[in-house]
């Protein structure tokens, strides 16, 4: 409890400055609580400093800026929106940039047959909780417009994750991915949607930021889709169908 | 399938829900708000579009880099959008919000601290934001007000408007700039103390900020 009102009037400027004394804050708050007159001078020092940030003059962010904060701010449920309901399979990175895939085929390969059982009981490891560091969840309840699911990663993906949301009724499904490590000279990750009982449809090649983030957009719900996986493939362009074992996946049924 | 065909903007996606640009042009910044409250992406959009320039301009001049400076701009955005929800308008504006969000991230940024979320919600200073609405005279309007503080902080005395701007933008304690200054702790607080008053009292004079009631 502060007896000298200069004390105090001192205290609340550096308050609203934030640059009090470790556990000042608590005190200048428990204090304006109590005392009209500091709230007053509260209410015309806050004014003061919000005017501060207002004399910087303005400077052009990079135009990817507003792509990757809308794109972020999209994958990611908002509690008042219309078509979300669920929480987020995972927070939004610090940096997640759109990425432009270059053009590809979707022609089948011999080899999907490989690694696609592996895929599937990918999915079935979520039902007896995780195994073999592969973790899968899905956090959506059905019947709502947004669906949200989640990768994981193993082996020299593991810690690696992606968070999934299919705009169900509008053709798009945005992949928010986590933790990748970057991939080695000449080679590319490769997005994949894999039917059930079906074969794997490329969905894109990217590499991911120097964070390790990455946002793709794919052009259509998952529909049809059981699950989403994520190999290393030969650059630029990717393979038509998987060549290895996907270190990243999850279900999205 | 064409690479276009694979990966879209975001423009086209988030259209999916909510008012068209020009509605969100249209609205104010409390209206705006209402908008994020409901979870409409565009409206997000559009809060970049106002203040963007701005709150990178505040990033930058804080952790002197780009690079870090967009990090922090993002994530203030996204606090706004995941936290619009305790927002009232009655308490501040939605730019005096977004801004004290982007310089608290910058300071965190900085120098790693992370205290400053409960003072963000507590306090959203409330200079008169000239976004507010659809309005022609906007850009004229900013940077009559931006000259306006500009020309106040000049006014001050120096040792009083360094004390706030290194508090401010450097993210210093008082002790610190007690340290620095080489002056006694008490001067520091006085000096900050005084410079904010000042401040409000000069842009009060010319009807930048309103008093409490």
């Amino acid at each position: 409890m502060w007896s000298d009102h200069q004390v105090v009037e001192d205290a609340v400027a550096a308050y609203l400055l934030g640059a009090g004394e470790p556990g000042e804050a608590d005190m200048v708050r428990a204090h304006l609580a109590g005392c009209a007159s500091c709230r007053e001078l509260a209410g015309r020092l806050s004014r003061a400093v919000g005017a501060l940030p207002l004399a910087v003059e303005e400077v052009a962010p990079p135009g990817r800026l507003r792509e990757r904060i809308l794109a972020a701010a999209a994958a990611e449920p908002h509690s008042g929106a219309r078509s979300s309901s669920a929480a987020p399979a995972s927070r939004p990175p610090a940096n997640a940039p759109i990425h432009l895939p270059k053009r590809r085929s979707f022609a089948s390969g011999r080899r999907y047959e490989r690694w696609l059982p592996a895929a599937a009981a990918a999915a079935a490891l979520l039902v007896v909780g995780g195994a073999a560091g592969i973790g899968i969840s899905r956090a959506t309840a059905p019947g709502v417009a947004a669906a949200h699911y989640a990768l994981s990663g193993s082996g020299s993906l593991r810690g690696a994750s992606a968070a999934v949301v299919d705009f169900r009724g509008t053709g798009t499904t945005l992949v928010e991915f986590r933790g990748l490590p970057s991939v080695p000279a000449g080679k590319v990750y490769e997005l994949w949607l894999i039917p059930s009982g079906g074969k794997p449809v490329a969905a894109g090649v990217f590499a991911p930021d120097g964070d390790g983030s990455k946002v793709l957009v794919v052009p259509r719900d998952l529909t049809g889709v059981a699950v989403m996986a994520v190999t290393v493939e030969q650059g630029p362009g990717g393979a038509a169908q998987p060549t290895q074992q996907p270190e990243l996946s999850g279900s999205v049924t | 399938m064409a690479a276009d065909q694979l990966i879209r903007r975001p423009s086209q996606y988030v259209q999916i829900r909510g008012m068209n640009a020009r509605d969100l042009r249209d609205l104010s910044d409390g209206g705006l708000a209402a908008a994020l409250g409901r979870g409409e992406v565009d409206a997000l959009g559009e809060l970049y579009d106002r203040y963007g320039s701005l709150a990178f301009a505040v990033a930058l001049r804080v952790v002197g880099d780009a690079g870090r400076a967009e990090d922090v701009v993002q994530e203030a955005f996204l606090k706004v959008w995941r936290s619009v929800g305790t927002f009232d308008a009655q308490r501040g504006s939605l730019r005096g919000w977004l801004l004290a969000c982007v310089r608290n991230r910058a300071i965190d940024s900085l120098r790693g601290r992370g205290a400053h979320e409960q003072a963000e919600v507590e306090l959203q200073p409330e200079v008169e934001a000239s976004g507010s609405g659809f309005d022609p005279w906007r850009e004229v309007s900013r940077s009559l007000e931006r000259a306006a503080i500009q020309e106040a902080l000049a006014s001050l005395p120096a040792e009083q408007r360094q004390a706030i701007e290194l508090a401010y933008y450097g993210g210093y304690s008082y002790s610190e700039i007690a340290e620095m200054s080489r002056v006694p702790l008490s001067t520091v607080k006085g000096r900050a103390r005084l410079a904010l008053e000042k401040l409000h009292s000069y842009l009060a004079g010319r009807g930048l900020v309103t008093d409490v009631v």
